[in-house]
């Protein structure tokens, strides 16, 4: 059966529809996870990510001595992140009927201590201190609705969400041979 | 009248949009609705503008650029090989991405607000790019009119993008040869048809010349590809005169500004005509249109070794700014030009448009207004004086 795509790519009202059954225990299970990615060592600083039937490639910049062919994790951490609230908006926005003409959202991210990563320090956190997002859009609305579709956005992000709150990760170890 | 009246006002070319207007704009765009369709709405629009600048004792007057989305964008509706691309989509074929995005940083803009008509395949008339303005303007009004129109350097530049324009024109200067055909055509059907003044826009010179990494407007998206500036320079006079040879009967002038697109002076380029004027000089043009209003574009000593060379097309106003600049602070400006040029080489304009980009107007039709009738009590001033 093909879809009527009829606003902002989207098929509005079977969308809709597949939102409303994620009140279904089943289906609920079912989107809940598990969500997985394997990745896969190339050469260098270089990997791969394998994600269903998808693959990212991930590199780190030249001036790390990398061969920057490709983004380096932590800058497709804000890509996702971004993403993710891009998603977010278009679905908000495709609900309440809102046709959207362009949208962009810019995001970036500042190190709290990345001297530990590089192993010169021992203390504090390698990670993202802070990261701003920015939504550039226009659209068939006016600025309160379209402020408030950015709130569902952000708010309802997984991925935001997974960076904002703490999130447990566990991790495991196997030597192989 | 324009040659027989000391100190003529004009104006630079663009006026303020109505939010109607850019509503029409985008929905011709999104082919919501015809050509027809919104040169209803873009008629009406034309028709207060005339009004506007007549009222505010306007001499030469323009229709405002009401039917155009930018200054050089509305040339895709006009040539075929051309298509507007946004940023966003450049992207994808830019060499140097990051450098694109400091840009877009720097300037805080989305990468989908900017656009460029991009050249993809040969270019070739569709219709004359501002024929159908004038033939408008002719019906409507008695007094001169303005007809602004890209120039062939930023045209040429602005339009020639790599990864997409190579194919069919392996350099700029390949598609310059056409661009000059065109623009030279386009001049000889306005003048005869009665066009007053031509004025070629060519705005990004002063980014050729002031920009740096940190200051690129995007107003050219070729430039990030750009070479040293005095091969620029160069490049935009042989092709300014290759456009104008041989062509009498109407005036002709360059605007040169240093950007339009925001209110923030911090944002806006900076520097003196010194390091443009040999250039602008062999230009074979009557006149330059110049923003002087601003203390971004430093002192007039720099016209002193110049004295007289063209008309100058004083900018005696900011578009920018919400103050009403007193007659007298104009006639002081008109005056500091005086010491090296003669009244009758002296034009007033405002430093630019009110609108340069559709969606971006830098001020209210009300304040514009105001503007200009702050520039005609100064011209009468003048001429009082200098009659």
């Amino acid at each position: 059966m093909t879809l009527e795509r009829d606003l902002n790519g989207l098929p509005r009202e079977k969308l809709a529809e597949v939102l409303a059954s994620f009140k279904d225990p089943e289906v609920f299970n079912a989107v809940t996870g598990p969500w997985k990615s394997r990745i896969v060592w190339q050469d260098g600083m270089r990997a791969k990510a394998f994600m269903r039937n998808h693959v990212v490639e991930m590199d780190e910049p030249g001036d790390l001595t990398a061969t920057d062919v490709a983004a380096s994790a932590h800058e497709q951490l804000l890509s996702a992140i971004g993403s993710c609230m891009t998603v977010g908006f278009v679905v908000n926005a495709t609900q309440k009927g809102v046709k959207i003409y362009d949208l962009e959202v810019a995001v970036e991210g500042y190190f709290d201590n990345i001297r530990k990563w590089a192993g010169v320090e021992d203390q504090g956190n390698p990670g993202y201190g802070r990261i701003s997002a920015k939504c550039f859009v226009r659209a068939d609305a006016d600025e309160p609705t379209l402020r408030e579709i950015w709130r569902l956005a952000v708010e309802g992000s997984p991925v935001t969400q997974s960076v904002i709150n703490p999130t447990a990760v566990t991790t495991d170890f196997e030597m192989v041979g | 009248m324009a040659d027989s009246t000391l100190f003529p006002v004009t104006v630079v070319g663009s006026w303020p949009r109505s939010t109607e207007l850019v509503r029409a704009l985008r929905k011709k765009e999104e082919g919501e609705i015809t050509l027809a369709e919104f040169n209803a709405v873009a008629d009406g629009e034309v028709l207060a503008t005339i009004k506007a600048q007549e009222e505010a004792g306007v001499d030469i007057i323009s229709d405002g650029e009401q039917r155009r989305d930018n200054f050089y964008s509305f040339a895709v509706d006009k040539l075929s090989g051309m298509q507007l691309m946004k940023v966003s989509e450049l992207l994808n074929y830019s060499k140097d991405r990051a450098r694109m995005e400091e840009v877009l940083r720097a300037l805080d803009v989305p990468a989908f607000a900017i656009k460029s008509p991009i050249v993809v395949d040969t270019i070739g008339k569709r219709q004359g790019l501002a024929v159908d303005e004038l033939a408008f303007m002719k019906e409507h009004t008695d007094r001169p009119v303005k007809v602004p129109l890209p120039g062939p350097y930023m045209l040429t530049r602005s339009s020639w993008f790599e990864g997409l324009s190579d194919k069919v024109y392996p350099t700029p200067e390949d598609l310059a040869k056409d661009v000059v055909a065109i623009l030279r055509e386009e001049i000889v059907t306005l003048r005869d048809q009665g066009a007053a003044f031509i004025q070629l826009d060519e705005p990004i010179l002063s980014q050729v010349v002031f920009g740096e990494e940190s200051t690129e407007t995007f107003m050219c998206a070729a430039l990030p590809n750009r070479r040293d500036p005095t091969e620029e320079l160069e490049m935009a006079v042989r092709l300014m005169n290759e456009t104008t040879e041989g062509i009498s009967g109407i005036k002709t002038g360059v605007h040169i500004c240093r950007g339009n697109w925001s209110r923030r002076e911090d944002v806006l380029l900076s520097g003196n005509y010194g390091p443009m004027l040999p250039y602008l000089m062999q230009m074979n043009i009557d006149q330059l249109v110049l923003e002087c209003a601003t203390p971004r574009a430093g002192e007039m000593e720099v016209f002193k070794e110049y004295a007289n060379e063209k008309e100058i097309g004083l900018g005696v106003v900011n578009p920018r700014t919400d103050e009403i600049e007193p007659p007298q602070q104009i006639v002081d400006r008109v005056k500091e030009l005086l010491q090296y040029f003669d009244p009758e080489k002296i034009y007033l304009n405002p430093d630019c448009g009110f609108g340069t980009f559709a969606e971006r107007n830098v001020n209210t039709s009300e304040i514009a207004a105001k503007k200009l009738k702050a520039m005609s009590e100064a011209a009468a001033i003048l001429r009082a004086e200098y009659a």
